[in-house]
């Protein structure tokens, strides 16, 4: 009878809806104490919140899986929002940006050089996200030919790209960004509105956000990096990758050309995630990306179960642990905690996320 | 410790309870401020928080950790608990326009405290009139200095810059530049970037100090960075009281509670006082009677005039800073 308890126990552990079930579990544990949690405005907020950290983590997760890590990609983010904000802005005031390097040439009072172009926005993001794409491939030629360490490659990266990125604008935040990029970043597509309506004008503060941009942007990548890793070729050759690079390589799996694309893809949703973020604070930052932000990425990974090893990742997995991450930040407001004690406790669950992987290797191991 | 943090509180809450009593019934506050890096943060956060407490309002306080995004998401979370209103200490200038909007567009009123949004149009904006502050406490030092010189003499005159990105360090440069420029033939002026960080403003002061070893005049835009100045000037020989030959003429802003003890001891010579207990008591105010109102999107500008506290000035103006006054109560024993 034991027995049978364990084992439904190893399997639910091992279920690919384990976080789901966990972040389920613990979102019914806390109502009767935070009745704020069920609300449509939290939900609506936890969604909100959600969206651009899932794009940055998927980016994560292909990185994991073929044992690799990617600590660049805060900076990615960061230069990725200062780039789009240079590009594209409708104005800049000389008087904070007027000693940057790139006023004069590429940005003046009038803005930026796409700054009232047709499609100026897209051209934008297409430019920046071209140049993401070279971050990630010269981090996967460093790794792939060059076999450096994929944490030393990214670290470099990390301090590198923030740099450069803060010396863009001197530390100066870009504001006065285009209707159409702000709405990538927050724009509503369908909003609800819960109750009776005993007035004829909705109170604002009731009505909320659901289906908006950044969730159909997070989700076609969410969608497009499922079908990659789990139903493609390239997918099995990561996680074989992620298993035995050696074995790989004898098995004629072309190990270099794979890792180089798996940066590149990391890059790439870096960059979209910093992308929504800008749009969501209607500010280019060169900042952005840093301070715990990476720790929320790679955290929320790991929770959903892609492992620290390599070979084991599922996208659906990482839904659920950015679910279940953005969860936990949320509730720890709610509670009133400090940001201290909320970092505290966050760190807390990632370390035993990664336990639980060790745990979940193990129980696997000893069922085959 | 503990004992001047206690004597703080009192002292704050005295000041301020003289001057406030609002009848609005008890609400709930959303405190939602960037870091308590700075003895004005601190003693900002104290003189908010106890008043509303004590008045019988329930205050929510949000730490965002110098992060606009968690601030973001930290207000929106507020806004979902249902706060009455909010009062906000933001990141920056810009993250402040974003999250005035988005509470606002919310039905939320909103009182920004002392770092103002980039756009001033919405929300409630208290906010000490930097430049000028700035200007008369400049003005004083480069008077000093001028009349301490040669009439030819050319003088080297830094100036530590906030962040520009936040409108409080682009007026306290202005305020600068308009009493430098009254004598620009007279000044090579220096700056030195502090983006508010005390690493930062360490190494760029560092470098401007090896590569100018000859400095006449500093001011730094912030109070806060004194001892970071210390630090530097001490071991080159530059920390010098006034009276003694080499003495730096110097000014700051804020008017902490360093600043006091330093301008006492002739370190410093004269700091920008903003004054901190009229413009938490005007946030308090303005927020508490919107929300009274019914006021859902109040847009107010809530200028504090400030003024110089100088060597020369001490002596009548001292307990007119609030620096001054918690020095008195011993917050820097």
């Amino acid at each position: 009878m034991r027995r049978g308890y364990l084992d439904r126990a190893g399997t639910i552990l091992l279920s690919d809806y384990f976080v789901l079930y966990l972040s389920l579990a613990y979102v019914a544990v806390l109502i009767p104490f935070l009745p704020v949690l069920s609300t449509p405005a939290n939900l609506s907020n936890v969604l909100s919140n959600m969206w651009p950290l899932l794009v940055v983590a998927i980016g994560q997760t292909f990185v994991l899986t073929i044992a690799g890590i990617d600590l660049s990609q805060g900076s990615v983010a960061g230069l990725t929002s200062i780039l789009i904000a240079i590009l594209i802005a409708t104005a800049a005031p000389e008087q904070v940006l007027g000693h940057t390097p790139v006023w004069g040439w590429l940005l003046s009072e009038a803005g930026g050089p796409l700054a009232g172009v047709s499609f100026g926005t897209w051209i934008g993001v297409g430019i920046v996200l071209a140049i993401a794409a070279c971050i990630g491939f010269a981090n996967g030629l460093a790794v792939a030919v060059l076999r450096m360490p994929a944490f030393m490659v990214t670290l470099v990266g990390l301090i590198a790209l923030s740099a450069f990125a803060i010396w863009l604008t001197q530390s100066n935040n870009i504001r006065n960004l285009p209707d159409d990029f702000i709405a990538l970043g927050k724009g509503t597509l369908v909003s609800l509105f819960f109750g009776e309506q005993y007035q004829a004008q909705l109170p604002r503060r009731e009505v909320h956000a659901f289906v908006t941009w950044p969730m159909i942007v997070a989700l076609s990548v969410a969608v497009a990096a499922h079908i990659l890793l789990s139903h493609t070729v390239f997918g099995r050759r990561m996680m074989a990758i992620g298993l035995n690079r050696e074995a790989a390589e004898i098995s004629g799996v072309p190990v270099r050309r794979i890792i180089v694309m798996v940066f590149v893809i990391s890059a790439l949703c870096a960059a979209i995630g910093g992308l929504l973020y800008t749009g969501r604070l209607e500010t280019g930052r060169p900042t952005l990306g840093g301070g715990n932000f990476l720790l929320d990425v790679i955290g929320a990974t790991i929770i959903g179960g892609t492992s620290l090893f390599g070979g084991k990742a599922k996208i659906l997995w990482t839904v659920w642990g950015v679910l279940f991450f953005v969860l936990l930040g949320n509730t720890l407001n709610l509670m009133n905690l400090s940001a201290f004690h909320i970092d505290m406790v966050k760190g807390g669950v990632i370390l035993a996320a990664a336990f639980l992987d060790v745990s979940r290797q193990r129980l696997r191991r000893s069922r085959t | 410790m503990i004992r001047p943090f206690r004597t703080m509180t009192a002292s704050v809450a005295l000041a301020l309870g003289g001057a406030f009593a609002m009848p609005v019934q008890a609400a709930t506050i959303c405190f939602a401020f960037q870091d308590l890096e700075t003895e004005f943060w601190v003693a900002g956060h104290l003189a908010i928080t106890t008043t509303l407490t004590e008045q019988g309002h329930t205050v929510l306080e949000r730490n965002a950790n110098e992060d606009a995004n968690r601030q973001f998401e930290q207000v929106n979370d507020c806004i979902a608990q249902g706060v009455d209103g909010i009062i906000l200490i933001p990141q920056d200038g810009e993250s402040a326009t974003t999250i005035v909007a988005n509470a606002q567009d919310n039905d939320v009123p909103v009182a920004v405290f002392n770092r103002p949004p980039s756009d001033l149009s919405r929300g409630i904006v208290v906010v000490a009139d930097n430049a000028t502050i700035a200007e008369q406490a400049v003005d004083y030092i480069v008077d000093q200095a001028l009349a301490n010189a040669g009439s030819d003499e050319t003088l080297n005159a830094i100036i530590v810059v906030g962040d520009l990105g936040d409108p409080n360090a682009v007026g306290r440069r202005t305020g600068f530049y308009a009493a430098i420029n009254k004598h620009a033939e007279r000044f090579n002026v220096i700056e030195v970037a502090s983006n508010w960080d005390a690493a930062t403003a360490l190494s760029n002061l560092e470098a401007a100090v090896t590569a100018n070893p000859q400095v006449d005049l500093l001011f730094t835009s912030s109070d806060f960075l004194f001892p970071t100045i210390r630090s530097v000037f001490e071991p080159r020989g530059l920390w010098r009281q006034r009276g003694e030959e080499g003495h730096v003429w110097m000014a700051g802003l804020d008017g902490d509670a360093t600043a006091c003890q330093l301008i006492k001891d002739g370190y410093v010579d004269a700091t920008g006082v903003q004054d901190l207990f009229f413009e938490a008591d005007a946030a308090l105010q303005a927020i508490l009677q919107a929300i009274e109102d019914g006021e859902t999107d109040p847009n107010q500008v809530i200028e504090d005039p400030g003024f110089a506290l100088t060597a020369d000035n001490i002596a009548e103006r001292e307990m007119d800073m609030w620096g001054c006054v918690l020095l008195a109560e011993g917050f820097l024993d």
